[in-house]
């Protein structure tokens, strides 16, 4: 494999093994569910590869790739990897196995189409990670969309084409704006130098007037204008409502993709695009994103508590942790936004791995209801094992993943904005009553209905989806050196610190 | 005359002879009708082949006509336009039982008629070539000789095509009265040389124009006839009805704009064909969501897909006409997929093609089901598909232009254009089939047209540099 197209192999491996299996017979089905396996895991190889050869000194993107794609409109095939996108990409050629593992039992119908979407989502999500081209980033940004829409729609739950619906046009709300965003972008930069570019690399280096006042500001409103897509994706509080019906509506596989992976890319995006590129304008926004960060946290603890639905509670609770993400980014600081990349991981971790318990369980009773529960502690042990673990890397117990995490954002926020940490302390707090309650309501209390005596514990293959993340829950939580080393002359870089 | 000026259309000249053949056949070997499809076929292509193969020499038939590149653009679109609505419409004509050669030879002159408009240069050869396109079509519409909606579209077609022809010839002679000629060289060369706002006779003749080519392109306030004649028609009708008028009229349009200078006369010129930009997109997106028969359905999306195409040339500029005529070949390509594959997905043609008739059929029929998404993706502007390249370019145009508002007004109808194209997607994959499956066929030229055009979707909307490319050049002649 040529240095030079390890990334397009990465990115392009499963979409183009999805394509493939569209022209074999809907019946192979053991084929369908092994090829998406085996691709997912070569794109995984090829990911681990990267991290082999990355070299963490270097600030600059790694493992580059430029070819012409529209050169008069200065749009080129532009991939690039630093140390943010890798720990990133890792996460999601690493969840996306898993997913296929946890589904292998779980998906009976349409097999096909849904290795397919599946695997079209991942190079949509690869890509969008890896682009340093914008034009490049919007296609695979979009990309990601038509799939998970069919992966809601098609395998969803009861409310499905609702919360389908809602999640397509949402996404494409915010994401309309940025593409304006980034065509004006790029005509700013012919203004300034003279060519045609969408070069990433290239914007680095324009400096987009500030002007006065928010109409009349051209870096303001080009801001708004990416900050509304990531906003509506992370999501930040008053955006937020397509995430609960999103999650809970969708089949285990697709929740743990879209929490796992895709509210991430609304926190690199802006990591990536809006902290470099327009500077004054992040200052200016700042005390609203900590103000929205704090207000949802709190806000998604509070909801989550009162929930009795155990997916809608583990999706609220996403509310919660992602503005933890969005306090570390904007609070601004190296340590804090290490901790809101590590918290990114983290939540992938942890939260992808509730998904996938309370997946397991419902396949068992077909329902999610907590109050159906109790006593589970008795007859499935290793189940209960895994899902305390999951629950106290989400909560934060030290010697865990999350607890790093939220002690980088905290610590490295406090110094600037000490009135937004003590807030946001109190979700940590929240955070614990609302999911250790959920585990003493379903694991510890008698056994109150005669259906949960009965319960098999984790099949192998479920324990096999869920075991790299409880290895890297604690890895992290003991050794994060060995992620944040990765990433910390890339942030250094994009924070300027 | 030159011997150049015959070759320079001798595409031309083979449609026309082909389309006599076609029609004489039917009369004394009424047993070859089987074949006319395929004839038609081959003489788009041979067509096709002669003007790639043949020369470009500019101005001929002492400059009525150019054939030029941008000419062999539209041509080459047209032409494949031609093609796929040729091998789609045979199964359909044999299923209605309407297999009969009048129906090849009036479109192999319809897109002579469209040819020559696209390359006209003179204002009476506009008006011959749009009333050649126009006239056939009419005859087209009402194919269905015994079916009462079939009828009305053809009637429609013909009241208000016959209104939107005499506007236009007003408008030519108010054009002529007011520079004493009909070349649009010479038209913009008066322009250039004197001031327009006291010249009633000029801008009256140009409001008529352009009022006249709206009717064509169905832009608002001009738009009324589309729904019903794009129900009424038989289906392979409005494949080629819904794209190659609008196309080369759009075209025609654009060399009016370049020859009547729009800086000279932008104050007016611009704000007026923002608005009719503007007002097509939102009453088409809006009316399409309350549609329940696709046809109509469409009809509306293409209403507001003109008012897309126009922003590129209201931006005007290398951009904005290249982004225009990229747009005209995406939209050939959706459209033409999505209309083989309703006139597959259809059991009787006097009924509705209703949406709700596509329930279930995603995982019955795969493969047309997968075209007609790919198309309406491309129609609702999603990555990776031509059409999502198409309102890119256009809406950059705008951009560079100084005019990102009106990106903006894009991308927000965009987004409500979303809701009923992916609608169609979730009948298709997400209800369930009715108790009474619909009894669809599949006929393999339908699937090779669906499969081609969803292919060029895709293949043009990853590697646009191919269309890219020929617009640009074909642009540049606009703009000497």
């Amino acid at each position: 494999m040529p240095t030079d197209s390890l990334l397009s192999a990465t990115i392009l491996t499963p979409g183009l093994v999805g394509l493939l299996l569209l022209a074999t017979p809907r019946e192979a089905v053991r084929l369908h569910r092994w090829a998406g396996l085996a691709a997912s895991l070569l794109a995984l190889g090829f990911a681990a590869t990267a991290w082999a050869r990355f070299d963490p000194a270097n600030a600059a993107f790694q493992f580059v790739e430029a070819r012409q794609w529209l050169p008069s409109v200065g749009i080129g095939y532009r991939l690039g990897m630093d140390g943010i996108s890798l720990v990133l990409v890792l996460l999601t050629a690493l969840l996306q196995p898993i997913v296929f593992i946890s589904s292998w039992h779980q998906i009976h119908e349409k097999v096909k189409g849904y290795v397919v979407c599946m695997l079209l989502l991942e190079t949509g999500i690869l890509g969008a990670f890896l682009a340093t081209d914008l034009f490049l980033f919007y296609v695979f940004w979009e990309l990601m969309l038509v799939p998970m829409y069919f992966i809601i729609g098609v395998w969803g739950g009861e409310r499905r084409i609702y919360a389908a619906v809602k999640f397509v046009l949402f996404t494409l709300a915010g994401s309309l704006l940025m593409l304006v965003a980034i065509i004006y972008l790029s005509f700013a930069y012919h203004a300034q130098a003279g060519t045609w570019s969408f070069a990433y690399e290239d914007m680095l280096k324009l400096s987009v007037p500030m002007g006065q006042g928010f109409w009349h500001s051209p870096q303001m409103l080009l801001f708004a204008g990416f900050a509304m897509a990531f906003a509506i994706k992370i999501p930040v509080f008053p955006l937020h409502t397509w995430l609960p019906d999103a999650h809970t509506e969708a089949p285990t596989g697709g929740s743990i993709i879209l929490a796992g992976v895709l509210l991430k890319l609304g926190t690199y995006g802006l990591l990536r695009f809006n902290r470099p590129l327009f500077p004054q304008a992040w200052a200016a926004a700042t005390p609203l994103f900590l103000t929205l960060a704090v207000i949802g946290i709190i806000y998604g603890a509070l909801v989550a508590w009162a929930q009795r639905d155990m997916k809608k509670l583990v999706a609220y609770s996403s509310v919660t942790h992602m503005g933890f993400i969005v306090l570390g980014l904007f609070a601004g600081t190296l340590a804090s936004t290490q901790g809101a990349l590590i918290q990114m991981i983290n939540h992938g971790l942890s939260t992808g791995a509730l998904f996938l318990l309370v997946g397991v369980i419902y396949d068992r009773r077909h329902t999610r209801l907590i109050e159906d529960f109790g006593g589970l502690a008795a007859v499935m042990p290793l189940y209960t094992g895994a899902f305390l673990l999951a629950t106290f890397a989400s909560i934060g117990l030290p010697g865990l993943n999350g607890f790093v995490g939220e002690f980088l954002i905290l610590t490295g926020s406090f110094a600037r904005y000490p009135a937004a940490v003590v807030l946001a302390a109190t979700g940590i707090v929240l955070g614990a009553v609302y999911m250790l309650s959920l585990i003493q309501r379903v694991f510890w209390n008698a056994i109150s209905q005669p259906e949960n005596r009965t319960l098999a514990d984790l099949t192998w293959q479920e324990a096999l989806a869920f075991a790299p993340l409880g290895i890297l829950m604690v890895w992290i939580g003991v050794h994060p050196g060995t992620f944040l080393s990765l990433s910390e002359t890339a942030v250094r870089r994009l924070i300027g610190g | 005359m030159n011997p150049s000026d015959l070759t320079a259309i001798l595409p031309e000249l083979v449609l026309v002879l082909a389309g006599a053949i076609v029609v004489l056949a039917d009369a004394f070997a009424p047993g070859l009708r089987p074949r006319f499809g395929v004839f038609a076929g081959l003489s788009a292509a041979g067509a096709l082949a002669l003007r790639w193969t043949g020369p470009l020499p500019g101005a001929v038939w002492s400059g009525a006509l150019a054939v030029d590149p941008l000419a062999r653009f539209v041509d080459t679109y047209v032409l494949a336009a031609l093609l796929l609505v040729a091998v789609m419409a045979d199964p359909y004509l044999k299923r209605t039982k309407a297999r009969y050669g009048e129906f090849y030879g009036l479109l192999l002159w319809s897109a002579v008629g469209a040819m020559t408009l696209a390359k006209a240069d003179s204002l009476v050869v506009v008006f011959v070539g749009l009333e050649l396109l126009s006239i056939t079509l009419y005859v087209l519409n009402a194919f269905h000789r015994d079916s009462a909606i079939s009828l009305e579209a053809g009637w429609k077609y013909l009241v208000v095509g016959a209104f939107a022809s005499a506007l236009l010839l007003f408008g030519i002679a108010l054009l002529y009265g007011a520079t004493g000629t009909f070349s649009l060289r010479a038209v913009a060369q008066v322009v250039g040389s004197r001031p327009l706002a006291g010249n009633p006779l000029l801008l009256a003749g140009l409001a008529l124009l352009l009022a006249g080519f709206a009717f064509k392109l169905a832009l608002v306030p001009f738009h009324a006839w589309a729904p019903d004649v794009y129900q009424g028609s038989p289906t392979p009708v409005t494949a080629f009805l819904s794209v190659v008028p609008k196309g080369v009229v759009l075209v025609a349009l654009a060399r009016a704009v370049a020859s009547v200078a729009p800086q000279a006369i932008t104050p007016r010129w611009v704000p007026l064909l923002a608005a009719v930009a503007i007002a097509s997109q939102v009453l088409g997106n809006l009316v399409a969501i309350s549609q329940r028969d696709i046809k109509r359905m469409l009809a509306y999306s293409g209403i507001a897909h003109m008012g897309y195409a126009l922003v590129g040339v209201v931006a005007f500029g290398l951009d904005g006409i290249a982004g225009a005529l990229v747009y005209l070949a995406a939209y050939t390509f959706m459209n033409i997929a999505a209309f083989a594959v309703v006139s597959a997905f259809s059991e009787n043609e006097d009924e509705p093609h209703l949406i709700n008739d596509l329930a279930g059929q995603g995982w019955q029929r795969p493969f047309l089901s997968f075209a007609l998404s790919i198309s309406m993706f491309s129609l609702a502007g999603i990555p990776p598909t031509v059409g999502f390249v198409a309102k890119f370019l256009v809406f950059r145009a705008a951009v560079n232009e100084g005019m990102a508002w009106l990106a903006i007004v894009g991308v927000m109808n965009s987004l409500v254009s979303v809701f009923f194209y992916v609608r169609v997607v979730y009948y298709l994959y997400m209800k369930p089939l009715p108790r009474r499956a619909p009894d669809y066929s599949e006929p393999w030229p339908v699937r090779i047209v669906a499969g081609v055009c969803a292919l060029a979707i895709v293949i043009l909307g990853m590697f646009p540099a191919l269309v890219l490319g020929a617009g640009e050049l074909a642009a540049r002649t606009l703009l000497r």
